[in-house]
């Protein structure tokens, strides 16, 4: 009897000790997980702002940042003939998801020893793993904003190719034969609700000859964060000033509050949207030109800044991206969008890989800059039997030398 | 002989220490999330203040322009008010509840009092089988087959003739409120009709044959004799399924169509949760470079962390009671 009670005894303390082991570790590893999370999280953007002294808001002026590129001008660069055995990975855009599936293939012909992952996750993980080292290349549709390339100063964004984007619409009784014209100050007050019918006198002073129905029109934007929203909301910015002073553009933005406005996941999910409701109009990518054909969608030809509606030709987007050639800074952040000239097309962009300066080896650097150099040259990645896949245009090449400038920064 | 018994205590503290360990992680993994979701909140929490509870609007703020809020950084204009999403969470959980519980009721009735034992036993494989679904295949029918089946005809036909009743009538869409509840009801079926089913089979076969002797019917026993019996355990398993709904992410991102700034005012209105937002603006709020909107999603997420462990708990508690009481009431028969 009293055997067995002492023997609960030191049963009961034995337990007893390890309970405070345990909440000794709990709180020890919960203290560890705070500061450190401390540290990634508010610590972080605290110590990279750059706001003046005595003044509470700091306007990046775009020139400020121009300023910061290599200037030494590479030419085109010679690959090697083979490469040490190398695995890295690619996440980010969707929209570049498709190319660069068929760019690792192309790649890994002549490379046979280089192991590349891709992965669609979106623009804005693509940037913050490259940032953080978790991948080698960030795939992002939108360039890096100044404030974002003082919060990651070790971060390239080296243009690829050239993509565009469609407006389209859901007209039932109008052929997708036809296209309307539409501009930007139009469409962004679609977006915030200010024009609600297609037959809105400002519509139809834009479409002679076309009868268009007094019907409710439902604006469709992409929920989840878009390269595509990124250039849209620039094209937006760039002609409607309410929009530039209360939405501005992003990735992902403060769309309206309107109740006929309806939002969807991806490209794939706004052709689906805009096809199950009619009146709708939405933006989706020109890689989905044969999706939204097949779903019986129409576009629009979009008033550029020279005050044409001009279609969305591969000639057009060329047009517009020559004359963008020259005003590409050295590090290539700019938005291609509302390009001057009579023909350009107003809604095109770069698509950018984010690249870190810094690589983990001089081995894995090397496999880098020559998978980058290899999707840049005319000759390999951005030759049509890729580019016109998904619809892209190639670079120019002044701007792929740029792009080589860029690509020779990146390091051990 | 004593060696061997010191080595058996240091074996045994090691194995109880171990145990200890390996069982107080959950603890552990609770509190580290909490304490994560707290300290990415609490910048979030200082700037939006009260505003996060009462405003309509979720602004990220200008890209271009970085500014310093209460002296945290974020974008010039942001201001984050989670309403939509945190009525949008209620209501379609709470039209879940409201279509689900008869149904699974339902269920569970016909299991216990009135199919036969085979028919039963196949039955229930098979609702509990509906649990083990993954979520994201219940939204993709959603999106693919239901939605547009609201928006063709259910709908249409909802607002012409029962347009009188506020909030049914107006313009439809398809995608939104009423396809995120249905949805979501499906999804409670199985785990409120399991629990009430288990709750109602422990009626003492004693007070059953008691009602037939008063000559009851089937319907009356059920209805004065099981469902009282099994009323508290029901409860909790409703509660239980409104947990589950009210954190579901990506059945309600497929048919909800993701509504933004906006409040619903009918049945068909777009809508919004706090879990489907979370997981759709994760990836461009990592783009902010004041990194304000990813505290916000914290404060979101904090929000939703205690909504869910508050029904969680509650519901465990009713669960709980039920079944005990039950169990007394089994003695004192």
């Amino acid at each position: 009897m009293k055997m067995s009670s002492s023997v609960n005894e030191r049963k009961r303390r034995a337990i007893s000790n390890a309970v405070m082991v345990v909440v000794a570790v709990v709180l020890m590893v919960a203290g560890g997980g705070v500061g450190y999370f401390a540290g990634a999280g508010s610590g972080a953007p605290v110590t990279t702002t750059v706001t003046a002294p005595g003044a509470t808001t700091t306007v990046y002026s775009i020139t400020t940042v121009y300023s910061t590129g290599s200037s030494t001008t590479a030419a085109t660069p010679t690959l090697p003939s083979s490469l040490p055995a190398a695995t890295i990975s690619e996440t980010g855009s969707t929209l570049l998801y498709p190319l660069f599936n068929y760019w690792v293939p192309g790649f890994g012909a002549t490379y046979t020893n280089v192991h590349i992952n891709t992965a669609g996750t979106g623009s804005g993980i693509g940037i913050s793993s490259a940032a953080a080292g978790t991948v080698q290349i960030g795939a992002s549709d939108a360039y890096l904003l100044p404030a974002q390339m003082n919060q990651y100063p070790s971060l390239l964004d080296i243009p690829l190719a050239i993509s565009a984007q469609m407006i389209n619409y859901n007209l039932p009784g109008i052929p997708s034969t036809t296209h309307l014209n539409m501009t930007g100050n139009i469409l962004a007050k679609i977006y915030n609700g200010t024009i609600s019918y297609w037959d809105d006198s400002q519509i139809t002073a834009i479409n002679p000859g076309v009868t268009l129905p007094h019907q409710i029109i439902h604006p469709i934007h992409r929920s989840d964060g878009s390269g595509d929203t990124f250039i849209f909301t620039t094209y937006l910015s760039d002609t409607n000033s309410w929009w530039k002073t209360n939405v501005g553009f992003a990735t992902s933005v403060s769309f309206p509050g309107i109740p006929t406005a309806a939002a969807y996941v991806g490209n794939g999910g706004m052709v689906q949207g805009c096809q199950a409701t009619p009146y709708c109009i939405a933006y989706i990518g020109v890689s989905f030109m044969s999706n939204t054909q097949a779903a019986g969608l129409g576009y629009a030809y979009l008033q550029n800044a020279a005050g044409n509606f001009v279609d969305i030709t591969q000639a057009n987007i060329q047009a517009a991206a020559a004359q963008m050639e020259s005003s590409t800074p050295p590090n290539e952040a700019i938005s291609l969008v509302y390009a001057p000239g009579a023909n350009s097309y107003p809604i095109i962009n770069y698509e950018y890989a984010i690249v870190s300066k810094t690589q983990s080896d001089a081995n894995t650097a090397l496999v880098v800059r020559t998978f980058l150099n290899w999707c840049v040259m005319p000759q390999n990645g951005n030759a049509p039997s890729y580019l016109n896949k998904v619809g892209f245009v190639a670079l120019p090449s002044s701007i792929a030398t740029l792009s080589y400038a860029q690509i020779a920064q990146i390091g051990p | 002989m004593k060696a061997g018994g010191s080595w058996r205590r240091t074996a045994d503290r090691v194995y109880a220490l171990v145990s200890a360990l390996l069982g107080s992680s959950a603890l552990l993994f609770l509190f580290m999330v909490l304490a994560v979701l707290a300290v990415f909140g609490v910048p979030s929490i200082i700037v939006n203040g009260l505003n996060f509870f009462t405003t309509v609007i979720w602004n990220p703020g200008i890209s271009t322009t970085l500014t310093t809020i209460r002296g945290f950084p974020a974008m010039s204009g942001a201001s984050y008010g989670m309403l939509v999403f945190f009525s949008g969470t209620l209501i379609s959980s709470g039209l879940a509840l409201l279509i689900g519980a008869p149904l699974s009721l339902g269920v569970a009735i016909f299991l216990t009092s009135v199919a036969p034992k085979r028919l039963s036993t196949s039955l229930s494989f098979f609702v509990e089988l509906l649990a083990g679904i993954p979520s994201v295949v219940f939204g993709f029918w959603g999106f693919l087959v239901l939605a547009p089946l609201l928006f063709n005809y259910v709908e249409p036909a909802m607002a012409q003739y029962l347009g009188f009743i506020p909030g049914v009538g107006g313009p439809v869409y398809g995608y939104g409120l009423l396809a995120s509840g249905l949805v979501l009801s499906l999804m409670i079926v199985p785990i409120v009709s399991a629990i009430s089913r288990d709750a109602m089979a422990q009626t003492p076969v004693e007070l059953k044959e008691a009602g037939m002797a008063l000559g009851m019917t089937n319907w009356e026993i059920t209805r004065k004799v099981v469902l009282p019996y099994a009323k508290t355990a029901i409860i909790g398993s409703l509660v239980l399924g409104l947990g589950r709904a009210l954190g579901e992410t990506m059945a309600v991102v497929l048919v909800s169509q993701s509504a933004l700034n906006v409040l619903p005012k009918t049945l068909y209105y777009p809508i919004n949760t706090l879990s489907a937002f979370m997981a759709v603006t994760f990836d461009s709020a990592l783009t902010d470079p004041s990194g304000m909107e990813v505290n916000a999603i914290a404060e979101l997420a904090l929000v939703l962390f205690i909504i869910t462990t508050t029904a969680n708990i509650v519901a465990r508690l009713l669960v709980r009671r039920g079944f005990i009481s039950s169990a007394e009431h089994l003695v004192q028969v």
